[in-house]
């Protein structure tokens, strides 16, 4: 790639500049001001991040069937400014360290999960992920490694890696799920040694190993490396989301830890009922935050 | 939940709370209070800059045109003023004054000064803009009272006596 256009990637949706303004506006912007910018910024985003915006109607369509096209282009502003407000609100507790009001459902398994020798947190692109990390690893004063799907703009993964791991004081570290990578020895070699491994199940990329389930009655396509990983490692696999309430107040939502036993049988039929397990998770979870699902890309496979 | 953070910014809120036997220590994390402040600041830079830049005699079609497109412009107004405060702050940072105080309470106070001229222009428009202009001023005015009303309290440093 040319300098130049590299850097003109770095003003594209996903690209770096975008992340320096973010931290810029952090910085500088009172907070009062948000509403108001949060709202055309949103709009801004709405309009120029086509891809995104098809990928959210094609996911409502699929999660409220019977929702009109008209109500779901709102319904997908409304997933834009949840967006907005979600990373806007992780830069703030990352640069500014201010407070934030949550609540835990589930508490009783996230105290579990604290105290886990090795666990693996499996979520979704929901709520607010890098802030959930960056709590969980002040909270339970633990290191936590977040495997994140790359970034199209290397730029950006370095900014957004070195952001996180800046907003967990050391104790958050992220790799970056890539097919070919050496990552599953890492992980597997952190979850002997009790580390916490948080992965995002939602959706397995192309050239990730994943395994055909039915969403909403469609067709997705769900990671197994979780599972696998689980399952050699014989750690349990802790259903985890940050939803955001309102204004600077989240919900820290965890569900039943999920078992992956090793039996004498093949490796697909002791993962199946795991993945069974966290289809329906899923599966309650955007039925019920379908304007906090953060998937920019198409998952579903459509009928064509 | 974790624990309750202070719940007010603006100093009239504080001592209001303050009264009531609440929290009076600065905090960024009501929502209603940034949406009520930062709508009121859109509106008068809205209705500010439709006085001044909207002609009085353009058709009902071209008006309506002209105040969709000056809710986008007042937008990109914010960004350059957000830019142009940071440069002012930077400045007043070199010539040593405000060191102490962070980049966006430095905003907040540029933004207040700016928001208010323009409430006093609104003073000088019709009935109802003016009444605008009024209610922002004697907001302010009230905000500054309630800040001496803080600075000589200990309320804001010691939260709920």
């Amino acid at each position: 790639m040319t300098p130049s256009r590299s850097w003109l990637r770095g003003f594209a949706v996903r690209g770096v500049f975008w992340r320096h303004y973010l931290d810029w506006a952090t910085i500088n912007v009172p907070f009062f001001l948000y509403p108001v910018l949060q709202f055309f910024w949103s709009l801004f985003f709405f309009f120029f991040a086509a891809p995104a915006r098809r990928a959210i109607l094609g996911n409502l369509a699929v999660v409220l069937p019977d929702s009109s096209r008209t109500m779901n282009y709102l319904r997908a502003f409304r997933t834009f400014h949840n967006y907005a407000w979600t990373i806007s609100e992780a830069a703030i507790y990352k640069l500014i360290k201010e407070e934030f009001a949550y609540e835990i459902i589930g508490a009783n398994w996230l105290d579990q999960l604290g105290a886990a020798p090795g666990a693996i947190v499996l979520t979704a692109h929901m709520g607010n992920y890098d802030l959930g990390a960056a709590l969980f690893a002040e909270k339970f004063n633990r290191e936590i490694r977040v495997v994140r799907a790359p970034e199209p703009d290397p730029r950006s993964a370095q900014h957004l890696g070195a952001s996180l791991e800046r907003s967990g004081e050391g104790a958050v570290k992220v790799d970056y799920n890539t097919a070919g990578a050496l990552l599953s020895f890492d992980l597997l070699h952190a979850l002997r040694l009790g580390e916490i491994v948080s992965i995002q199940g939602d959706r397995a990329d192309s050239g990730l190993a994943a395994i055909p389930a039915q969403l909403f009655g469609r067709e997705v396509r769900l990671p197994t490396g979780p599972f696998a990983l689980a399952q050699v490692a014989q750690v349990p696999i802790y259903p985890l989301f940050i939803a955001r309430l309102g204004y600077r107040s989240y919900q820290i939502i965890v569900r039943e830890p999920i078992a992956v036993p090793r039996s004498a049988r093949n490796r697909e039929d002791d993962i199946a009922p795991a993945v069974e397990k966290w289809r329906k998770v899923l599966e309650q979870l955007i039925a019920e935050r379908w304007d906090q699902w953060f998937a920019f890309a198409p998952g579903f496979q459509f009928d064509e | 939940m974790n624990k309750r953070p202070p719940q007010f910014y603006f100093s009239l809120l504080r001592v209001i709370a303050l009264f009531r036997g609440g929290d009076a220590r600065r905090g960024e994390s009501n929502g209603r209070e940034a949406w009520l402040i930062g709508l009121a600041i859109y509106l008068i830079h809205y209705v500010f800059f439709a006085v001044q830049v909207i002609p009085f005699d353009l058709a009902v079609w071209l008006t309506t045109l002209f105040l969709i497109a000056l809710a986008f412009w007042i937008w990109i107004f914010w960004l350059l003023v957000l830019y142009l405060n940071s440069s002012i702050i930077k400045l007043l940072r070199w010539c040593g004054l405000f060191r102490t105080i962070p980049d966006r309470r430095g905003q907040s106070i540029l933004w207040g000064i700016m928001t208010t001229a323009m409430a006093f222009e609104l003073l000088k428009c019709s009935p109802w803009i003016r009444e605008l202009g009024t209610v922002w001023l004697l907001a302010v005015a009230m905000n500054l009272a309630s800040a001496l009303v803080l600075a000589f309290s200990d309320a804001a440093r010691s939260p709920g006596k």
